[in-house]
C-alpha cells in the first residue's frame, strides 16, 4: 500500500521538479500515491485503462505544454513498449516515467516482470534510477525531469517499497 | 463516400483547430487538403485518440480534431472509455471507416463483419454526442455542429475504400512535433520548449 508519508514526499518532489499532469494505472502498493492524486488540485490526474494509452495522454499533454508523468506498474512498462518507441522516443517527448518496480529483490509476486525490467529500460534506451533511499526521493525525482527536459526523452524511475 | 472528397468539403469549415491524424491514408491526404502546422502526424497505430485526448487536457479552450481509422480504432478502443470518463470537452474524434486495414494491404478489420457499431460504442462510453456519417453532406453537418457545440464529440464516418493521389508529408516526425508546439506556442502565446541556461551562467 506504501505509507502516506511516503507518497506525501513523492508528490511534493513531483510539484518541485514542475511535473502538472499525472496518468495513472494502479498498484497496490502505490495506492497512498493514487488517492493523493485524486484529492490534489495542482496535478491534473488522469487515470487511464491501459498504459500505452497513458503514454498518448502524456506525449498530447507535452505538445500542449504540460510537464507530464506516467504513473504505472512495470508489468504497464511492458504493456507500453511500442508507445514508449514509435511515439515517446520516436517524437522526443520527455515524460516522466513513475515505475513500481514489482519483482525486485524482497518482492515475493511478479519476479518474471522484475527480472526483465532493466534490460527492457535498457533496450529502450531509456536512462533510469532506482529509488531505494528515502533521503533522495526529491533529489531523483528533480534529476529525472531535468534530464527528460533536456533530452526531450522519457526517464525512468523505478519505486520500490523504501521509497513508498 | 470517399474520405477525400470529405475532407475536401470539411477543410473550408476549419480555422485554427488542431488535428492530430492516424499513422494510415488519412494523415496525407488532410495535409494534401489542409496543408498547416496545426497538424502532427501518429506513428503508433491505435494511439491517435490518446495522443489526441492529452492534447485536449492540456488546451482546454482549443478544439482538438483526432482523424482514426476502424483499424486503429480497434487496436485502442478502450480509448472511447478513458474519454468517455474525463469527458473533454474540445475535443473531435472522427474514425474514418473503410473497413479494412488500406495502409497494411486491405486485410479485414472488426469492422469488415459489418456487425460493430463504433458510434453507439462511443455513445455507451459516455460520449454523448456521437453520429454516423454516410454522406458528404451528413458529415460535413456533422462538423459544422461540432465546431459550435460542446464535446466530447465522436463521429463515425463511414466511407469507401481507396486512397486519393497525396504527395509524401513535407516533414517527418521531428520536424513536424516541432513545428506543431511552436504553432501552439505562438497562437497560444505560451512557452513550452525552453532551453536551459548553460551550468556556467547559473553557477555565477
Amino acid at each position: 500500500m506504501g505509507t502516506v508519508a511516503g507518497a506525501q514526499q513523492i508528490l511534493a518532489g513531483l510539484k518541485q521538479a514542475g511535473i502538472d499532469l499525472i496518468a495513472s494505472v494502479p498498484d497496490i502498493n502505490m495506492l497512498q500515491l493514487i488517492n493523493l492524486l485524486y484529492e490534489d488540485n495542482t496535478i491534473t490526474h488522469i487515470p487511464v485503462g491501459r498504459e500505452e494509452e497513458g503514454i498518448g495522454v502524456c506525449s498530447g499533454a507535452h505538445l500542449g505544454g504540460k510537464r507530464p508523468a506516467m504513473l504505472m506498474q512495470n508489468g504497464g512498462l511492458l504493456n507500453s513498449c511500442n508507445a514508449l518507441t514509435t511515439t515517446a522516443l520516436q517524437f522526443g517527448m520527455p515524460i516522466l516515467l513513475l515505475i513500481y518496480y514489482a519483482g525486485d529483490i524482497g518482492d515475493n509476486a511478479f519476479h518474471m516482470v522484475g527480472l526483465v525490467t532493466e534490460p527492457v529500460l535498457q533496450g529502450l534506451g531509456i536512462k533510469y534510477v532506482v529509488m531505494r533511499d528515502p533521503m533522495k526521493v526529491k533529489q531523483d525525482i528533480a534529476g529525472a525531469v531535468t534530464l527528460a527536459n533536456s533530452s526531450k526523452r522519457p526517464v525512468a524511475l523505478l519505486l520500490t517499497r523504501a521509497v513508498l | 463516400m470517399k474520405r477525400f472528397e470529405c475532407l475536401q468539403a470539411i477543410a473550408p469549415l476549419i480555422q485554427d483547430e488542431l488535428f492530430v491524424t492516424t499513422a494510415g491514408g488519412a494523415t496525407a491526404e488532410w495535409n494534401a487538403v489542409r496543408p498547416s502546422d496545426g497538424n502532427i502526424q501518429v506513428k503508433t497505430l491505435g494511439l491517435c485518440s490518446s495522443i489526441g485526448l492529452g492534447v485536449a487536457l492540456a488546451l482546454p479552450k482549443r478544439k482538438v480534431f483526432v482523424f482514426d481509422g476502424d483499424g486503429a480504432l480497434w487496436m485502442n478502443l478502450g480509448s472511447l472509455a478513458t474519454i468517455g470518463l474525463h469527458q473533454p470537452k474540445n475535443l473531435i474524434h472522427i474514425c474514418w471507416d473503410n473497413q479494412q486495414y488500406e495502409s497494411s494491404g486491405g486485410e479485414p478489420t472488426v469492422a469488415t463483419a459489418g456487425r460493430i457499431d463504433f458510434a453507439a460504442i462511443a455513445r455507451d462510453a459516455g460520449i454523448k454526442s456521437s453520429v454516423t456519417a454516410a454522406t458528404v453532406d451528413e458529415l460535413k453537418a456533422a462538423v459544422s455542429h461540432v465546431l459550435r457545440q460542446d464535446g466530447p464529440h465522436f463521429i463515425w464516418a463511414r466511407i469507401e475504400a481507396g486512397r486519393a493521389e497525396a504527395p509524401p508529408l513535407k516533414y517527418d516526425e521531428l520536424e513536424n512535433k516541432y513545428r506543431f508546439v511552436r504553432y501552439i506556442e505562438d497562437t497560444e502565446g505560451i512557452n513550452i520548449l525552453r532551453v536551459a541556461m548553460p551550468a556556467s551562467y547559473l553557477q555565477k
